[in-house]
């Protein structure tokens, strides 16, 4: 399981490279996000471009690490891809969590 | 070959334009086993189906196939895990979707699963982790039905089509 992050002064990068969250790995996926970004202590953008599989355990998984967090500090979803989009789309938690597509992300640099 | 082998040759045409993709297969409830099984099950109606209708049926096997494992029995005889599930799925590829039937020997299915779902409460402050799969499943399929009999759980709906997709 990996995660590639980046501190981004105002906020953490990071990068899902599993492509499937699901009962098989949802548990590990949970932990190991979730002490990273209660670790850091900042707003979270997730890239989750290359996930093309989610389950119900896999919501659970980030909903789980969504609630780590202060609700002050955004968790921002990037780059869903369809199959994970309907999941949250069909469960209503697109409402709980800030999504977004990747382009919109990229912040002008001075 | 003698007269009586010769098949028919109106019988055979007539199945060729019937057949249809299919898939079978015979598996332990476990969840790496269910996932290498969904890959296959992706590999091939991959360009029979939409990308959609795929991600639909994904989803929805996922869920009832690790409901199976999560639930499996506990051992008789000795503490600790028993003997894993063991899962039959066949999914068929008809005219207006996919018919899908599965069957295993774990536990039996609680009754509140097929009844009509809403989605778990939306607490602000201590939002749900689980029971979205039966609200996934009844949502995505049609004609879900369900019976036990003797030891086995039998379990069948059918994934619709997108409406451009129905031939």
């Amino acid at each position: 399981m990996q995660f590639i992050v980046e501190d981004a002064e105002s906020h953490l990068n990071i990068k899902v490279t599993e492509s499937r969250i699901d009962a098989a790995i949802a548990t590990l996926f949970k932990d190991k996000l979730r002490e990273i970004v209660v670790k850091n202590r900042k707003p979270v953008h997730l890239d989750m471009g290359s996930v093309d599989f989610m389950d119900s355990s896999g919501l659970g998984a980030m909903i789980a690490v969504r609630k780590s967090l202060p609700d002050n500090l955004a968790l921002v979803l990037l780059a869903l891809t369809p199959n994970v989009e309907r999941v949250f789309r069909l469960t209503r938690m697109d409402s709980v969590f800030d999504i977004q597509p990747l382009t919109a992300q990229k912040e002008p640099r001075e | 070959m003698t007269p009586t082998e010769r098949s028919d040759p109106g019988i055979g045409n007539r199945a060729s334009t019937l057949t249809q993709p299919m898939f079978h297969r015979v598996l332990n409830a476990h969840p790496l086993t269910v996932r290498d099984t969904l890959q296959d099950v992706r590999h091939r109606f991959r360009g029979e189906v939409s990308d959609d209708t795929l991600g639909r049926l994904e989803l929805v096997l996922a869920e009832v196939m690790n409901n199976v494992a999560e639930h499996a029995p506990l051992g008789q005889a000795a503490p600790g895990p028993g003997p894993l599930p063991v899962i039959h799925l066949c999914i068929v590829r008809h005219n207006s979707g996919l018919a899908c039937a599965l069957t295993d020997d774990g536990v039996s299915l609680p009754d509140d699963c097929l009844l009509p779902r809403s989605l778990p409460d939306m607490v602000a402050d201590d939002l749900p982790e689980g029971g979205f799969g039966w609200f996934l499943i009844q949502d995505l399929t049609q004609a879900l039905c369900y019976y036990r009999e003797e030891s086995r759980n039998y379990l069948a709906f059918s994934i619709p089509f997108a409406q451009l997709e129905a031939s």
